[in-house]
């Protein structure tokens, strides 16, 4: 038996086009979860006792619930019977990464914010800025930076997280290289292919995140884990 | 109250829980004065200072700023601090702002002013502390301390405030520093800068202070011309407190 089969080897670009499915859930989910992250770290810093304790509850579940369960309950519950809408498998996928991935990112957006240094609060207020003004103009734009490093491991974890949406039947990476598999009736070969192709994606989008914190660090500024 | 006044505090009190920081404190400043707070750490000098910009709440006391009772509820504190400039023993500079964009940020997202007015603005700010055309357009972490300091004094002055309150701006300086701090410092008070000052540099105070107001156990003990608060004290903290910064700082002038 050779080891790569000629069929499977016609499957490849099948398989490969399932990358955009993948990086339309991770960098949807990403993106999503970036829009939920930052208001709630935000309010987990700045918010009184009744934010803050709305804000635990959503981090809690979000975090607390695995994610076939998540996915199951909102494409099969919380769309339709709540909100009375049937959303593609996609959307539902994207969005329930989102939902989660803010929760986990919040955290991410909530460490670096709170290792600025209080001066820097202090002296915005001093020059009159409101604490809007100050969180906007002053703090985001130091924390983000510092929250990259964290960013790109989420990142790296909504990347593997987007293969179990093949439960809901979204054709990305994993659910392509599963039919594949029923095809050719061969699993070791198309498997190992597709945890390649993971390996690939993690590493080389890991690797941009790099070069982006990099670009961005402020000059002269030692670098601090900040978390 | 007389037109001048620019600063008035009124019997201020401030306690954490059970420690009474300061209780009872009142003094003026006039426009183009420069008053100095010196006493030993930890007797309210810096909670005075932040009560007045209202970055720390007092418990009980009044404080004007011009015409204005800045204590009295209601008032936009955004608006009172715009006109109290605040130079920190920290600088507290925004990390990821360039020199010029550190002084301008005020003027253009809390003043409201146009890019060219902010740049026109701060660009002098900047020339009135030496800070020349070479370093503003590097970032805070490239900066030495003394620079550092004092574009955090441009970045107050170009706000064009009432008063600037300094706390224990060489402080967190090496010795070798300092000088070009205090020297900007002093400048600015020969201008007509009104400011208020707490600090150790008795020299400082010797040379271009009005008064001279020591701090001890959050309320001031002993004020007067600066020669002879430092020179003739009344009180026996005074003096011991003189003689020990003296010793620390020499003749330093």
């Amino acid at each position: 038996m050779p080891i790569i089969s000629p069929e499977f080897i016609n499957y490849i670009p099948y398989i490969l086009e399932g990358a955009l499915w993948t990086f339309s859930l991770t960098f949807g989910g990403l993106g999503l979860g970036f829009l939920i992250g930052v208001p709630i770290a935000i309010g987990q810093v700045y918010g009184g006792r009744i934010i803050k304790t709305l804000l635990d509850i959503y981090v809690w579940f979000f975090r607390g619930v695995p994610l076939i369960v998540q996915l199951f309950l909102f494409y099969w519950g919380v769309f339709p019977l709540v909100f009375g809408v049937k959303l593609s498998a996609l959307l539902t996928s994207i969005i329930v990464l989102g939902l989660r991935s803010g929760a986990y990112q919040s955290q991410i957006f909530r460490g670096a914010i709170e290792s600025i240094e209080e001066g820097q609060m202090l002296a915005a207020r001093a020059i009159g800025m409101t604490k809007a003004q100050a969180i906007i103009h002053i703090i985001l734009p130091q924390a983000l930076r510092i929250a990259i490093p964290g960013w790109s491991n989420e990142y790296a974890i909504l990347l593997k997280d987007s293969a179990i949406c093949f439960i809901l039947g979204v054709l990305e990476t994993l659910n392509r290289t599963r039919y594949v598999v029923i095809a050719t009736g061969e699993a070791l070969i198309p498997y190992i292919f597709a945890g390649v192709m993971f390996i690939i994606y993690t590493y080389g989008g890991t690797k941009l995140f790099n070069i982006i914190y990099e670009k961005v660090q402020i000059p002269g500024l030692i670098k601090s884990g900040g978390m | 109250m007389g037109r001048d006044v620019v600063l008035r505090v009124e019997d201020l009190h401030k306690s954490y829980g059970k420690l009474k920081v300061l209780k009872g404190v009142s003094f003026e400043v006039r426009r183009g004065e420069t008053k100095v707070i010196a006493g030993p750490s930890g007797v309210g000098k810096s909670t005075l200072l932040r009560c007045i910009n209202l970055l720390t709440k007092p418990d009980k006391g009044r404080i004007w700023l011009e015409d204005v009772e800045i204590t009295r509820p209601g008032v936009n504190i955004n608006k009172i601090r715009q006109r109290i400039g605040f130079v920190f023993q920290e600088f507290n500079l925004f990390h990821h702002l360039k020199v010029i964009d550190n002084v301008m940020i005020g003027l253009t997202k809390v003043k409201k002013l146009p890019k060219e007015e902010a740049f026109r603005r701060a660009k002098e700010a900047l020339l009135a502390v030496h800070i020349t055309e070479d370093l503003w357009y590097k970032y805070p972490a490239q900066l030495s301390g003394g620079q550092k300091q004092r574009v955090a004094i441009a970045r107050a002055l170009a706000m064009d405030p009432v008063i600037i309150l300094y706390d224990e701006p060489t402080s967190a300086l090496d010795p070798q520093l300092v000088g070009e701090v205090l020297q900007v410092m002093k400048e600015l008070a020969r201008k007509g800068v009104t400011s208020l000052v707490v600090t150790h540099e008795i020299g400082f105070a010797l040379e271009v202070a009005d008064e001279l107001m020591f701090m001890y156990n959050g309320r001031i003990i002993e004020r007067g011309p600066p020669k002879e608060v430092v020179f003739n004290p009344r009180h026996e903290v005074t003096k011991k407190f003189f003689e020990k910064v003296g010793r620390l700082y020499g003749e330093r002038k």
